[in-house]
């Protein structure tokens, strides 16, 4: 694909989105355009406002100024055509979790219109794929963290969306959970179809991602492909620290009695 | 490990008592309080006891108290599993115990307390009351001794019994609903006390007759034969108490090696053949297809599964059972009490997205249009009214064949049924205008800082719901006031059945584009706490 029908295809188009909560400015009028078919990483330390970005977008939350298009439709004008065509796992909100795995896939599928038939098939694939087929009937409110990950994220698959968007998928998870969840996000990229999910972990977001958008402080400081925004950095941890200027910081003369045997 | 570890038990608990007052001064005013509280109730009911002394019925009454007695403590480690951390059991499991010792001295341990204290005072109230003589007063040391460790050793089989439970989240599912039980619990022995007040303690003697057999009821019991001169009779009854304090240790025992031996499970994954299967039951093939049947069905398991939706459920169906046909059972009732249970049920129809919590958010990613959201309520108030339609018309025909008022059957029907359909209307409506949190953990049903929302959508609705279903009321009045009015009275049940059906559908109509407009700020609202 080359960059002219990138910037045609963009599966999400923010233009000065703004967000205050009383006095905190939490997203400070952000412009953002992702291209379609790429895995993408909005990372940034914690309190940037990527939870508040991803919640805007996907019509969760009101911004209080801009506009944000999903594959070429307002999420505040068109919300018909943007909801079918996006799938979303949130952070710090619950899922219906007094219904088992099972149940839930069957009540979130049928609530987006698929036929009965169609959903307990596609569920029964995604809990075997997701390594839950054991735990389907337990109650969710039973489940650890990184099953209710991978529960969350077969109900946003479950109506094969366009656009995904999850909101810290990885934190808290196991090894082996995390492997499971990139090996299913790996396969649905590769099929065309874009994710979009933030996280504060650099190493993970450079090994899974081929565009990033960085966020502090309610702005982004750079968006692009990992090497443009990598720029002559070493790895993205480090172009990191000097985009949000936490580089000069050096905690060594002030805690110069630490370590170095008791005194 | 040789040597009694009894007193080592015995001091731990004394000094854990000591170490948990020590950590904060409000704990430790609580607990002062808490004592010097019980202190007084129990020396209320020794004098009490004492006074009954003499009484015709004293034996019936002191021989049911014994029982409610061993009742609380067979229930409280249910509803208070953190109550007695100091002899969590599986707290030792790295010691090398054996059962016997370790049984003999948790047991001791646990009648160093406040709990034990009180029922000692009520244990030795009661010998009090119904002792005569010099051998009745030597078996209720007896009686006051056994009685006391079978209380004591009930709640610790309980206890260890459902450890595993307690220890869950199934175990805390049931403390939310602990509350309720307490609630209703007290409305009954309201209820029973007029009944006692106006009949004479002369009921009891039923219910005494058989209680008195009964362990640990049965050691006081033995004291009043003793009394009576029956000592056959008494060696019995102590015998019984003997073997229930017997059979309870064992079961503890039995219990405890489990616990101590068998490694925890708790964190394993169950795999399939372990879990019971929760495939989709006859339920959803009776419900209809789409979002309607979808909706109803998880609405219709949340009441069962969801320990606030349930607590709620319940203290709706029994207040709306219970005051009507209480009053009419005791003749002060009136038919149209039976709105009550409409009025109770329809109740839950307010902050249905509160309900909900945060999970909020995966209803409103699927609702794009008016129409979705219409479906939505209107399938939310269908879940309602599987329940709530045949309560309410059960409750009514329930207080009319009390009361035998048939012919005010049908106008009574209709008017609960406008009610319904009013509180559905002013249900939805609300539940969009002004949705609120409700914490899912502790006994508060709204978050803080949103109690005046709640306030406002739940007494201003039931004003509203008040005020729409005027025309019926005028209706009834009408028909009962007018001389001819009679022949014509059986209108007013398809009349209000046609009437609060039109008004939950204007109000589904009324809320829905509300609801699709604002599901961003109900997001919001419901997301606290």
């Amino acid at each position: 694909m080359t960059e002219g029908t990138l910037a045609k295809r963009a599966a999400v188009r923010v233009q000065g989105l703004w967000k205050r909560f009383g006095e905190q400015v939490a997203v400070a009028g952000i412009d953002l355009e992702l291209p379609a078919g790429k895995f993408i990483g909005l990372v940034g330390p914690n309190g940037a406002g990527k939870t508040t970005t991803l919640s805007m977008v996907t019509g969760l939350l009101r911004p209080d100024q801009g506009t944000v298009e999903v594959v070429g439709h307002d999420v505040w004008r068109d919300p018909v055509a943007v909801k079918a065509r996006i799938g979303v796992l949130p952070e710090g909100l619950r899922l219906f979790d007094r219904l088992s795995g099972r149940e839930l896939l069957a009540y979130s599928g049928r609530l987006r219109g698929l036929p009965g038939a169609e959903v307990d098939k596609r569920a029964t694939q995604l809990l075997d794929v997701l390594d839950l087929a054991g735990a389907q009937h337990k109650l969710v409110v039973d489940y650890s963290t990184g099953m209710r990950k991978k529960i969350g994220l077969a109900a946003a698959l479950l109506h094969n969306p366009e656009v995904l968007f999850l909101d810290e998928p990885f934190e808290g998870v196991d090894p082996v959970s995390a492997q499971t969840i990139r090996g299913v996000l790996e396969r649905y990229t590769d099929s065309g179809a874009t994710v979009v999910f933030s996280s504060h972990v650099m190493e993970l977001v450079e090994s899974l991602c081929d565009w990033v958008a960085v966020m502090a402080a309610g702005r982004i400081r750079a968006q692009g492909t990992l090497a443009e925004v990598r720029g002559d950095a070493p790895s993205l941890q480090a172009a990191f620290l000097e985009l949000v200027g936490a580089n000069g910081r050096d905690a060594g003369s002030d805690l110069d009695w630490l370590g170095g045997g008791a005194r | 490990m040789t040597g009694d570890i009894t007193p080592v038990v015995v001091r731990l608990k004394l000094s854990l008592l000591r170490n948990g007052l020590r950590q904060s001064g409000g704990r430790r005013a609580a607990y002062v309080a808490s004592a010097i509280v019980t202190f007084l109730f129990a020396a209320l009911q020794l004098i009490g006891l004492i006074a009954l002394r003499g009484h015709a019925h004293a034996a019936s009454v002191v021989v049911l108290l014994v029982a409610v007695l061993a009742l609380g403590w067979a229930v409280m480690p249910l509803f208070f599993p953190g109550g007695d951390e100091t002899l969590d059991p599986t707290r030792l499991v790295m010691l090398p115990l054996r059962p016997r010792p370790m049984v003999r001295a948790l047991l001791v341990a646990s009648l160093v307390g406040i709990g034990p204290l009180f029922t000692l005072c009520l244990l030795a109230g009661s010998v009090v009351s119904v002792a005569h003589g010099g051998a009745a007063y030597a078996v209720g040391v007896i009686a006051v001794v056994l009685a006391l460790l079978v209380c004591v050793a009930l709640a610790r089989a309980v206890a260890a019994a459902n450890v595993r439970l307690l220890t869950s989240r199934k175990g805390r599912d049931l403390a939310v609903l602990s509350g309720l039980v307490i609630a209703i619990g007290a409305q009954l022995v309201n209820f029973g006390a007029q009944r006692l007040g106006s009949s004479g303690l002369a009921q009891l003697d039923p219910a005494a007759e058989v209680l008195r057999w009964v362990p640990p009821a049965s050691a006081i019991g033995a004291v009043d034969s003793v009394s009576e001169g029956s000592y056959g009779r008494a060696v019995a009854q102590l015998a019984l108490s003997a073997g229930a304090l017997v059979a309870l240790l064992a079961v503890w025992s039995r219990h405890l090696t489990r616990l101590m031996t068998a490694p925890d499970g708790s964190t394993l994954q169950t795999e399939g053949s372990a879990v019971r299967e929760r495939t989709s039951t006859g339920l959803a093939r009776l419900l209809p297809a789409g979002r309607t049947g979808t909706v109803m069905e998880r609405s219709l398991r949340y009441i069962w599964r969801d320990p606030k939706t349930k607590a709620a459920w319940v203290t709706s169906l029994a207040i709306g059972l219970i005051v009507p046909v209480f009053n009419a059972w005791q003749g002060t009732g009136s038919i149209y009490f039976a709105c009550f249970a409409a009025g109770m049920l329809g109740i839950q129809m307010y902050n249905q997205f509160g309900q909900d919590t945060s999970a909020f958010w995966m209803v409103a990613l699927t609702i794009s249009t008016t129409r979705d959201a219409y479906v939505e309520l209107r399938a939310r108030a269908l879940a309602l009214l599987v329940i709530t339609l045949p309560y309410a018309t059960l409750v009514t025909v329930l207080t009319t064949a009390m009361l035998g008022d048939w012919p005010t059957l049908p106008e009574a029907l209709g008017l609960s049924f406008a009610l319904l359909g009013a509180m559905l209307a002013t249900g939805a409506w609300t539940s969009a205008r002004f949705p609120y949190s409700i914490p899912q953990e502790g006994y508060k049903n709204v978050a803080p800082g949103q109690v005046g929302l709640a306030w406002v959508s739940i007494f201003g609705g039931m004003i509203a719901a008040a005020l729409l279903c005027a025309p019926v009321i005028v209706g009834t009045i009408l028909l009962n006031a007018s001389e001819s009015g009679d022949p014509w009275s059986w209108l007013m049940l398809p009349a209000g059945a046609a009437y609060g059906a039109a008004i939950t559908l204007l109000g589904l109509r009324l809320a829905a584009p509300r609801t699709a407009r604002r599901l961003p700020e109900i997001l919001a609202a419901v997301s606290r706490g």
